[in-house]
């Protein structure tokens, strides 16, 4: 059965809600789970102040009801499980999870995926700024997984991002993979201003409106369809708008000459 | 047993076990992931001085290769995981690399992995990159017509080595024809590969040799040109030829099933193409674990 933890209401400060996960709470009976403490600003207080906790339905996911927009950390390291949220969630969604999948089905806050080395993240409405990117001092964001964002991203999407694929159907805004060391990272929507600055190494995928390239980028002409094809291919199955960019071509440009310069983006023609 | 007129051995196949890979290589057309896999493949004939036996398995459609383009699979089989990883990186250098517009890709998932594309990769010079597509790595090198993809590892299997047919025919004529069909026949079927030239081998050997120095030597037992001269001879008068299909498998059915339809194309030619028996080359039983009995391969189907 799954786990139901619903909002009774919506906190008046932030709640932090690492070790909420499903490997944690499997064991535990509704009522010990309603007695665990969570974290509101600076004092700890039990669980049971705001959510209603009851197993019920199939399946063995952990699901959260309510508007969690103040419950920041979901997900949190998650290794493995299923994590539902029914709603929107606070900030570091995702953030730092190696394994398992995080359903968001509405939208997150700043900082969503960050650091994340593995398993599923998916927001089916926006993420905040400084998604999939590093926790602040950090050197590497994102790592590993997959993320994907059916809605919009704030500012520095993929900001120092590592490793791993993350979509977005949506806009981006400023500074999207900025800094980047690698991975992949494809945009449907429209691309902020400074698209790809510093970036290092990686692969940005513009299917959508192209960006404005940075004179600090090169044009190549050089054909990369084996390349090409095992990298839509696998885009595709994300569905529209990617589902049909094996058929297409891609302009590319390499940079940033301004760091290694070994980055590359894709615009899809 | 006789069909259509061909005697079938009371006798058995002996085959060792090995390690194999198949690798993918595609290229922008047809012809030159053939010239690659040709190239991949040349000089691939016995471990004995090769390093390798290897061949190709078939030619694959644009849609069954993972980047939409025409490709050919080739298995490499060697004796140990190392050694064959040796040869699979000289023979991608310096045949599949150097090839214009190919890229290789694991033809198998499971199993050690050996390096593609994992050491290929500093012919880039720095200039390489990597990149992780759906769990998998590949490795971009650039070269002058573009770049070159590989997958990092391919994946090494246990497989089977040195099943065998030998075609016991009337004269030259005869026993190429029958051979050429037999091998036609084997390469319709997977998982398998006949590394000697056209499939064909005339020189069967038999284990140690009279000099100390040889592992392996003619087998006399075999040779018309020997009837009635060497001690023990498995031919009699109206054999004036006797041909080999070696065959390399990536499980024991595949060689079964290869040696079957090898053997079912001899009965096709018949008695009156010239074919008088089928046997098979072993050594007693005590070098291979992989005995292929004749008889019970053709009561079997």
């Amino acid at each position: 059965m799954s786990l139901h933890l619903s909002l009774r209401q919506r906190p008046g400060l932030r709640l932090d809600l690492r070790g909420l996960v499903p490997a944690t709470l499997a064991a535990l009976s509704p009522a010990e789970i309603e007695r665990m403490d969570i974290a509101q600003g600076n004092r700890f207080v039990p669980l049971a102040e705001f959510f209603a906790v009851t197993r019920r339905g199939d399946g063995d996911a952990l699901v959260l009801e309510g508007d969690l927009s103040r419950c920041d950390r979901l997900g949190w390291q998650l290794a493995a499980g299923n994590i539902v949220v029914e709603g929107p969630v606070g900030d570091y969604a995702g953030a730092c999870m190696s394994g398992g999948e995080l359903h968001v089905k509405g939208s997150a806050g700043l900082l969503a995926g960050c650091e994340m080395s593995g398993g599923a993240l998916r927001v089916e409405g926006d993420v905040g700024d400084f998604a999939a990117s590093a926790l602040p001092g950090s050197m590497d964001g994102m790592r590993g997984g997959s993320f994907v964002v059916r809605g919009h991203a704030g500012q520095r999407f993929g900001d120092r991002m590592r490793r791993g694929t993350a979509v977005v159907f949506g806009d981006a805004g400023d500074f999207l993979g900025s800094r980047m060391v690698a991975g992949t990272i494809a945009l449907g929507g429209r691309p902020g201003a400074h698209v790809a600055y510093g970036m290092r190494r990686g692969s940005l995928v513009f299917a959508g409106p192209p960006p404005e390239v940075a004179s600090t980028f090169v044009a190549s002409a050089a054909p990369i369809p084996v390349f090409w094809q095992l990298l839509a291919r696998d885009l595709a199955r994300h569905g529209e708008p990617f589902g049909a960019l094996r058929a297409r071509r891609a302009q590319r440009f390499l940079g940033d000459l301004s760091a290694l310069g070994k980055g590359e983006l894709l615009l899809v023609t | 047993m006789i069909r259509n007129g061909v005697a079938i051995d009371d006798t058995f196949a002996e085959a060792f076990p090995m390690k194999a890979t198949r690798i993918v290589i595609t290229a922008h057309n047809p012809t030159w992931a053939r010239h690659a896999a040709v190239s991949a493949t040349g000089f691939a004939t016995s471990v004995i001085a090769c390093g390798c036996e290897a061949g190709i398995e078939r030619e694959l459609d644009p849609a069954e290769t993972p980047d939409g383009r025409p490709g050919v699979a080739v298995l490499i089989f060697s004796m140990s995981g190392k050694e064959l990883a040796k040869q699979v990186e000289r023979r991608v250098g310096q045949c599949v690399l150097t090839c214009p517009t190919t890229a290789v890709f694991a033809g198998i998932a499971e199993g050690e992995a050996v390096a593609l594309g994992k050491n290929l990769r500093f012919f880039g010079d720095g200039w390489q990159i990597s990149k992780v597509i759906a769990g998998v790595r590949y490795w971009r090198v650039p070269v002058m017509d573009g770049e070159f993809v590989a997958q990092e590892s391919t994946a090494v299997t246990k497989a089977v080595g040195g099943g065998n047919l030998l075609l016991l025919a009337r004269d030259t004529d005869s026993a190429l024809a029958a051979a050429e069909s037999a091998v036609q026949a084997m390469r319709r079927l997977p998982g398998v590969i006949m590394p000697f030239p056209g499939g064909v081998v005339r020189s069967g050997s038999k284990v140690g040799s009279k000099y100390p120095a040889l592992m392996a030597s003619t087998n006399d037992a075999f040779c018309p040109g020997l009837l009635g001269l060497a001690r023990r001879s498995e031919l009699t008068p109206e054999i004036g030829c006797v041909l080999e299909v070696v065959i390399d498998g990536l499980t024991e059915s595949d060689v079964a099933a290869a040696m079957r339809v090898g053997m079912q194309a001899g009965f096709e030619h018949g008695a009156e193409g010239g074919l008088v028996r089928i046997s098979a080359g072993n050594y007693g039983g005590k070098l291979g674990p992989f005995h292929f009995h004749l008889h019970q391969l053709l009561e079997a189907a």
